[in-house]
């Protein structure tokens, strides 16, 4: 119930001041359309790099996404209270659906934007990967984000954790939509990936939560 | 007292183990048929990305550690650990590059392998950059451990990176399944793994020095040794009003 809330709430801030929206979405449109300009109108290439770019655009949104996990509630001065109310771990699971969801956005709108302007085939396995993916890149971005908003300097820094953090994203997303490649061991990868990472996040978040 | 105690006893088997490698390395082992003896670079280059893997599992180990704990000790292992992962994974790259240029005739591969390598360089370079970020001592421990404990994702990636992908980087020769027999000439094999014994005793020496090391700076800047966390409120000082005689106008 107190999850359901939370991801309300965050929805409700978005919906509020469209911070994720404005920051993300001209973001993807120009870094699609600047893909296939710098990638040429050799359709074969197009359809070659069609994979990799909608994970690579996916994968450098979580950036700005990153900094927004806890800037609300910075501002507002209501995260000390917030974290009274609730347990961290319904406080992560809060966080972590809703950035999954933005993350999803991003990737679908990635994703459309790529299959009309590219064009490229889209596989099965490469529409399961999504949410998958996001998944996985959802909780490195939360648990990124809390500690940028926990240290205001050198949030490059941090960034640049955060991309490498979301390679296994990157690899296996794009190697499942490429044209003949065998989807299964793939999105394993990034089962275990999501396992390993929420687990991983989970296990960490408390310690964030006491800065 | 008792780390200069085991640091001693490693840091002989160190230089003995290294005594033993150097010409076993350069003079006992044939050179390879194909590659000549460009590929005594491995003898360096494997060991180094070796001990590189070993540290980031240090650090991933003394994070969880100093996340469960909270003991300085665990924080101290894990920054050590870290400063010579980073030291050796791009020691490993640059040793890479030079075997790469005779044997692949270039400099740099777009192989996954080298790439995820670098990412790892990177992610740790991060881990220390992190360190720095407040003042707060125990405050960049505990975001350096969440760190840590994140970062290890991408070892066994790099890892195993090589199975998954199989592109121009050679397949694992001696960590494989049915083991390394059929793929290394005997001697090679025995040079290959007293180098990877004397890289190893060589770091850990290092690693207990630069422990120590820290230890000392800690007690310098007047943190406690086992770094017990400071108290949220700090002790409120009250300082009493000096006595005046009469009332004040």
């Amino acid at each position: 119930m107190a999850v359901g809330r939370l991801v309300t709430r965050e929805v409700g801030i978005e919906v509020a001041g469209r911070e994720a929206t404005t920051a993300v979405a001209p973001f993807v449109l120009v870094a699609v359309l600047l893909a296939g300009l710098a990638f040429g109108p050799a359709p074969q290439i197009l359809a070659a790099v069609a994979p990799g770019t909608i994970w690579l655009v996916t994968l450098l949104a979580a950036a700005p996404l990153a900094r927004g996990v806890a800037a609300a509630e910075q501002d507002e001065g209501c995260w000390d209270l917030l974290r009274l109310l609730v347990s961290p771990t319904q406080l992560l699971a809060g966080k972590l659906a809703a950035m999954w969801l933005h993350l999803l956005i991003t990737w679908a709108l990635t994703a459309a934007l790529v299959a009309v302007v590219f064009p490229a085939p889209f596989p099965l396995a490469a529409i399961v990967a999504g949410p998958l993916g996001a998944l996985g890149l959802a909780a490195v971005t939360v648990a990124f984000g809390t500690l940028l908003a926990a240290g205001r300097r050198r949030s490059g820094l941090l960034s640049v954790l955060l991309l490498p953090s979301g390679l296994p994203v990157l690899v296996a997303g794009t190697a499942v939509g490429l044209p003949g490649s065998a989807g299964m061991p793939w999105l394993a990868l990034l089962v275990a990936y999501d396992v390993l990472m929420v687990v991983a996040t989970w296990a960490v978040f408390p310690v964030l939560l006491e800065e | 007292m008792r780390s200069i105690t085991i640091e001693r006893p490693v840091g002989w088997l160190a230089v003995a183990a290294t005594a033993a490698a150097a010409p076993l390395t350069l003079v006992a082992a044939p050179p390879d048929a194909l590659q000549g003896d460009v590929q005594r670079l491995m003898y360096v280059h494997v060991p180094a990305a070796w001990v590189a893997y070993l540290a980031f599992g240090v650090v991933a180990v003394a994070s969880a550690g100093f996340l469960l704990r909270r003991d300085l000790r665990w924080d101290r292992a894990a920054q050590a650990a870290a400063e010579l992962g980073v030291g050796l994974t791009a020691l490993s790259l640059v040793l890479g590059s030079l075997w790469a240029r005779p044997v692949w005739g270039t400099w740099w591969s777009w192989d996954p392998r080298l790439v995820t390598t670098v990412v790892l360089l990177l992610v740790y370079v991060g881990y220390l950059g992190v360190r720095g970020l407040s003042t707060d001592r125990m405050l960049n421990a505990r975001r350096a451990a969440v760190v840590g404990v994140l970062a290890v994702v991408n070892v066994p990636i790099v890892h195993f990176s090589v199975v998954w992908w199989r592109a121009l980087h050679q397949p694992p020769t001696v960590l494989r399944p049915g083991g390394p027999a059929g793929e290394l000439p005997v001697l090679m094999l025995v040079a290959l793994l007293t180098a990877l014994a004397a890289f190893t005793l060589a770091a850990a020496s290092v690693w207990l020095r630069r422990i120590r090391i820290l230890a000392a700076t800690d007690r310098d800047r007047g943190v406690p040794p086992a770094g017990a966390a400071e108290p949220a409120v700090p002790e409120l000082i009250v300082t009493p009003r000096p006595e005046t005689s009469g009332r004040q106008p």
